[in-house]
């Protein structure tokens, strides 16, 4: 490890003396464990030190860009920081604008610093973030979409962007996460998103990831509910060389649900690691998993995901899926669903598939005069499109909907090589 | 419109068809029959261009001055299509996530462009597929759901008829539409493909029974055992086996007990 890389990028930090000192407090406990290794048994398919073979630093300057139309309120954020908010925003904010707002200093932090065990990557960002959003909702409102852009163009830069949202009782909300960069860039992107969820507070949190194709990007969504609570995720993961994604749920009061749904493509050579962690801490807590991988060329795909029913957490009810296409001889899925029960009267069931497209369902569209290339890309098209279906909300999909078509791999080509 | 000569068949090392011959005409309707195992339905895929099945002898002739008296055999499954044939299958597939409109859609245009049409836009298409719809007695939420994902038995066997409606095809096989169909859906069905008969188009029905033979009455009837047809005649014949079976046809031989699996 080289200390001295972080600590240089400290320096181009700011903040009040109370952040300042507990930024250096979030950066010794990244140092005692530094980047993870394969020696983690959570890391155990996905190295992080080549990053420091990288000419690692805090990015220089932030320039605006023009990025797509989006259906809500936009925050566009390049190279880490704010370049651009919306004027129409309520509720949004930049995060450094308001880093000393009490809210801000209650939440911030609360999640990510206090994980089981400790993260190292949570540290480092909790060290060294420059900007990200601010998404709080008072009781009584219901927020319009927020779509955060992020674009990254500078190289070897590291792009610390630190999320809070925090919806009170009763408030509804949609979050958009969208991350970009230049075209083969190598840069490494590390976002902590912590979300807080009230009493009956109900967010869809979207992602997606169409970081560059020579891009690092690790990410930690890290959600905490009460009472009556939902949360409904879809991540839509087609981006970046190496990818990571963690997400944690704590359902912690009864009656909290949650659905975490996602699809990741890990074509050409991505390789793409994704960690789910939901613990049913409160009774009647339930949580819904629908995750979809597709890995062909010689893309690597990773499905982690535990769910731990803690004592005292009766009528718990958890349900996982996993469906998995893989496409080429080269090509690699690894799913580990685990369930991890500690009472007794609870409701859960695990499922997971790897498997081709059904070469009947080739011939079907055949015998029907659609060519075979075609007939294997609209199954294709179909087992991912399938995902989008799952967010109820028309709006959504059909913003979705071209980026999903543009991921999705030519299989003639991709199949042979 | 349709020569099959001494068509011989096998999945693995195990025959199927032992010396097929048939010959159908354009507008004409004929129905193939037999016992379970008999080989209807692997005739009916081969046409089709179905993989998995050794054509060991024989060839299959097909519309010669279209297809350049190339033999269909060697044709992909979609290239058939294109030229006019169309499989309504036994067990129609579920297809997730592709909309009925949009294996339609995808299926007319591949077919119009090869017989030199145009793609139609969504508008045109969209009125082509109303008017079948109601031919079929179908609503139109069925072109927006995915293909055939939760259809009950009839839906899927209308849905099959109305693919064939759209792309109205030369010769259309219709491998047992009839199985699994109480008798109104039987009759939507058959008024589905009555609807289309033509003087240009031709239709091969394999079916078990004769009770769909009521509702479109075929030219010519064949009885298929042991892999070869052992009887043909007219629609009498269909009559005739409703009464007596498939019992007295079946040869002496020992060779259908070789033919079954």
């Amino acid at each position: 490890m080289n200390p001295t890389l972080y600590r240089r990028a400290l320096e181009h930090t700011i903040g009040s003396p109370q952040q300042m000192a507990s930024r250096k407090v979030a950066l010794e406990r990244f140092f005692t464990h530094g980047l993870p290794t394969p020696r983690d048994e959570d890391w155990k398919y996905t190295a992080l030190d080549f990053l420091e073979q990288m000419d690692l630093h805090a990015p220089h300057a932030a320039e605006d860009w023009a990025s797509e139309d989006y259906p809500g309120i936009v925050m566009r954020f390049g190279n880490g920081r704010l370049t651009d908010a919306d004027l129409r925003s309520i509720h949004a904010h930049g995060l450094a604008d308001h880093a000393d707002s009490p809210l801000v200093v209650r939440y911030l932090g609360r999640l990510a610093d206090t994980l089981p065990g400790g993260a190292a990557l949570a540290d480092i960002n909790s060290a060294l973030w420059q900007d990200g959003l601010l998404l709080h909702v008072p009781v009584g409102w219901k927020a319009s979409p927020v779509f955060v852009t992020h674009y990254a163009s500078e190289s070897d830069a590291m792009l610390h962007l630190r999320h809070l949202v925090v919806l009170e009782a009763g408030t509804e909300a949609v979050l958009v996460e969208h991350d970009q960069g230049t075209p083969d860039l190598p840069y490494w992107h590390n976002s902590v998103t912590e979300i807080v969820l009230g009493e009956g507070a109900r967010l869809t949190h979207i992602k997606l990831d169409e970081d560059s194709a020579a891009a690092t990007h690790t990410s930690l969504t890290l959600v905490g509910q009460s009472r009556d609570s939902r949360y409904h995720a879809l991540s839509l993961l087609v981006g970046g060389r190496v990818a990571r994604h963690d997400t944690r749920v704590n359902l912690n009061g009864s009656g909290a649900e949650c659905q975490l749904d996602g699809l990741f493509i890990a074509d050409a050579r991505r390789h793409i690691d994704q960690h789910l962690h939901v613990e049913h801490a409160a009774p009647h807590t339930t949580s819904r998993q629908t995750w979809r991988g597709i890995a062909t060329g010689r893309g690597r795909g990773i499905f982690d995901s535990r769910v731990v029913v803690q004592p005292g957490a009766q009528k718990a009810d958890a349900q996982q899926s996993s469906r998995n296409l893989l496409l080429s001889p080269h090509a690699e899925i690894d799913v580990k669903p685990q369930l991890e029960i500690h009472a007794d009267d609870v409701r859960c069931s695990h499922g997971a598939t790897v498997g081709q497209l059904d070469e009947a369902q080739v011939f079907y569209l055949r015998s029907r005069g659609i060519a075979a290339d075609t007939a294997r890309a609209l199954l294709l098209h179909g087992f991912a499109g399938e995902a989008l279906g799952l967010l109820k909300n028309a709006a959504l999909s059909d913003w979705l909907e071209p980026h999903l078509a543009a991921a999705l791999p030519l299989l003639n080509k991709e199949l042979t090589t | 419109m349709l020569e099959i000569r001494n068509l011989h068949v096998s999945i693995g090392d195990r025959p199927i068809l032992a010396g097929i011959d048939l010959d159908v005409k354009a507008g004409e309707v004929h129905a193939i029959m037999g016992p379970n195992g008999s080989g209807k339905s692997t005739l009916a895929q081969v046409l089709a261009g179905r993989e998995g099945y050794a054509v060991t002898a024989g060839s299959v002739r097909y519309l010669d001055r279209d297809l350049v008296g190339q033999d269909l055999l060697a044709l992909a499954p979609e290239q058939r299509a294109r030229a006019g044939i169309f499989l309504a299958f036994q067990y129609p597939l579920e297809i997730p996530g592709v909309a009925n409109v949009q294996l339609l859609r995808s299926a007319l245009n591949s077919v119009r462009l090869q017989r030199g049409e145009s793609e139609l836009d969504a508008m045109d298409f969209l009125d082509t597929v109303k008017s079948k719809l109601a031919l079929l007695d179908m609503d139109e939420s069925f072109l927006y759901r995915a293909v055939n994902e939760g259809f009950s038995g009839g839906e899927k066997k209308r849905n099959e008829i109305l693919q064939m409606a759209v792309l109205e095809p030369r010769l259309a096989i219709l491998d047992e539409t009839d199985s699994g169909l109480d008798i109104d859906a039987l009759k939507t069905v058959a008024h589905g493909v009555n609807a289309l008969k033509h003087p240009e188009r031709a239709v091969i029905l394999v079916t078990h029974y004769q009770r769909l033979l009521n509702y479109i009455v075929p030219d010519h009837v064949h009885v298929l055992a042991g892999g070869r047809i052992v009887r043909s005649g007219d629609a009498g014949l269909a009559l005739e086996l409703e009464d007596r079976g498939y019992g007295w046809l079946i040869p002496e031989s020992g060779s259908l007990e070789e033919m079954r699996p």
